[in-house]
């Protein structure tokens, strides 16, 4: 069972989401229209694993630059006035467009491993929540406990609760 | 902030969806336009190239630069305020960015496919462009990566890919509220943009995160795309082109085009969308500051470069200077001049830089002498070199006007397509400058 409570006041929603959580609720989501600072602490969220994805990112760039730049010019020799074949400066410039490259890429990635998105399966919504209202969701909630949880939402100023059935 | 009272949530929804769910007949018929100007002036006389070679451009032997890479220059140039501005702005957190910052990028992006476009006209036998990139083939051939022209297609390539992202990431929560405005096939289309968004703090928490990481990477990014872009010329030792201040004269140009675009855009915007209620004096004034400040930079960095080549003494660089500031194409530079130094200090009075009409000529007037700079670099001194012997001259064809005229038609169709798939405001950004939804306000 999926509890959605619907709320018009972002305090109100922020004070269901504490007291779902102190009440021993983990399966939460937060809903909101804007991204809420304090709802994010509600949930512990802190510094985001991206960053180790676009640091990831940046370090395969460098070196995959450089060494396309140097392998490629060590296959097909290509010798200009004397100089090196494997000339520093502007591969140095390669490299720093493939840092850069595989930097983006990297943490597109990340944030679609660390949000879970794309996420194509039906999961609890609200249209309203990309509107104005804030929505609190709780997932998996035992038959027992949707009382309690009712009652959490509801004392926190809920203008609508609504109960559907997991993955609906 | 708001010139007609803030807005509530919801309208912000409505107003803003409104034009990408509702379509007039004046839509139809300005992309219509557009498209027809692309198809006429860019497509058709590119055929007509693609058939009879080259040589149908004005480019002659002494002159193998023209127009279509000065055009190239000037759209490059013009996508540089965008992402750039947008990045810098998200990091500074400035609110004034939120109402124009998604068009902004959208003209970075639909800049630089333009200018790409350039380069195909221009190398002629467009079928090998993909010789450009390092793709293993039978031959065992790859690029030279020691050519500024290599450093160019990474550079581009990583900017389009980027900024690309950097747009689509921002607009993910928008195409969500489309997808629960809309039915049928755009619903279930949105859906897939969307990726399945909710709005949940897990998911703002790590879009934050890596949108602050985009933003990062993008503007060291775009610094180094104009960079690059005048080392293609800087590189050479060409006098007139081979200046250390080449990288920042065409940084400073970027923007300063790219900003005065968005002006021009943003006027587009307010007056056929009806987004008076967002795009307002606010924007308008600190646009107006930062073009005054650009200005001023930019006429700094060419009084340098006068400077240079008066100090520097050399007779190449001092006859490359006189060509320029007397020659043929005299009347181009001082046009440049007027436009890009000394109308932008009109800016300078209130009235005028609070004034939408008064704006709007300012801005395209700074891009038509931005145009002209790019066109004056190319033909004023890659075909005066050394010696009398080596001396060309360049003036474009009725090709090249033609397809220089139809890219605007090519920049305007995208544009007009991309109002009709994306909300060209962001509604998320525009209501956290709005007062939160508290008990007590």
């Amino acid at each position: 069972m999926a509890i959605l409570g619907t709320f018009a006041y972002e305090e109100d929603f922020l004070a269901a989401a504490k007291n779902l959580t102190a009440s021993g609720f983990d399966n939460i989501s937060l809903l909101s229209p804007v991204p809420l600072e304090e709802a994010q602490e509600v949930l512990g969220l802190d510094k985001s694993p991206v960053r180790h994805f676009s640091l990831a990112g940046a370090i395969i760039g460098a070196i995959s630059g450089f060494a396309m730049a140097a392998g490629t010019a060590l296959v097909f020799i290509l010798p200009t006035g004397g100089r090196a074949i494997i000339t520093i400066p502007p591969y140095l410039i390669i490299t720093y467009e493939m840092t850069i490259l595989f930097g983006v890429l990297f943490t597109l990635l990340g944030f679609h491993f660390v949000s879970g998105l794309p996420a194509w399966r039906d999961k609890p919504y609200l249209s309203s929540a990309g509107v104005d209202k804030f929505v609190v969701v709780v997932e998996g909630v035992a038959a027992e406990q949707v009382a309690r949880a009712d009652a959490i939402i509801r004392d926190a100023g809920a203008e609508e609760i609504k109960h559907v059935e997991d993955g609906q | 902030m708001f010139d007609h009272g803030q807005p509530s949530y919801a309208d912000v929804n409505k107003d803003i969806l409104s034009t990408v769910l509702e379509t007039g007949p004046r839509y139809w018929l300005l992309l219509g336009g557009t498209m027809s100007l692309a198809g006429i002036f860019f497509f058709m006389p590119w055929i007509y190239q693609l058939y009879v070679g080259v040589g149908a451009a004005g480019m002659n032997r002494n002159a193998v630069w023209g127009t279509y890479l000065s055009n190239f220059i000037f759209w490059i140039g013009l996508s540089h305020s965008g992402t750039l501005l947008s990045a810098v702005l998200h990091i500074t957190n400035s609110p004034w960015r939120k109402s124009i910052y998604r068009s902004a990028e959208a003209m970075t992006l639909f800049s630089l496919m333009t200018a790409a476009l350039f380069v195909m006209v221009h190398v002629g036998r467009v079928w090998f462009v993909h010789w450009s990139f390092p793709i293993p083939n039978q031959m065992g051939l790859w690029p030279n990566f020691r050519s500024p022209l290599m450093f160019d297609v990474m550079a581009i390539t990583t900017y389009l890919t980027a900024s690309s992202i950097f747009i689509y990431m921002g607009s993910v929560p928008d195409f969500a509220a489309v997808r629960d405005a809309s039915t049928g096939i755009r619903r279930r289309l949105y859906t897939i943009f969307s990726f399945g968004w909710r709005g949940t703090a897990r998911e703002w928490h790590t879009l934050g995160w890596a949108y602050t990481f985009f933003a990062v990477f993008v503007i060291p990014l775009a610094v180094s795309v104009h960079s690059i872009v005048s080392w293609d010329f800087a590189l050479s030792a060409v006098p007139g082109l081979h200046h250390t201040i080449f990288a920042p004269y065409f940084v400073t140009g970027a923007i300063y085009s790219g900003t005065a675009g968005i002006v021009t855009v943003m006027y587009c915007l307010r007056k056929f969308l009806h987004f008076e209620r967002y795009i307002g004096q606010v924007h308008l004034d600190s646009l107006g500051k930062l073009l005054i400040l650009l200005s001023l930079i930019w006429s700094y960095i060419n009084i340098l470069e006068l400077f240079s080549a008066w100090y520097g003494g050399t007779s190449l660089e001092l006859e490359a200077t006189k060509f320029r500031l007397f020659g043929f194409y005299a009347p181009l530079y001082w046009e440049m001049i007027l436009f890009c130094a000394f109308v932008p200090l009109l800016m300078l009075f209130n009235k005028i830089r609070l004034s939408w009409n008064k704006m709007l000529v300012i801005s395209i007037l700074i891009n038509i002498g931005m145009l002209t700079e790019r066109f004056i670099i190319v033909a004023t001194s890659q075909p005066r070199k050394f010696l009398p012997d080596a001396f060309g001259f360049y003036l474009p064809s009725w090709i090249e006007i033609s397809i220089t005229v139809g890219s605007f038609g090519i920049f305007a169709t995208l544009f007009l397509i991309f109002i009709k798939w994306v909300p060209s405001i962001s509604l998320y950004e525009v209501k956290e400058t709005l007062n939160p939804l508290r008990r007590d306000t």
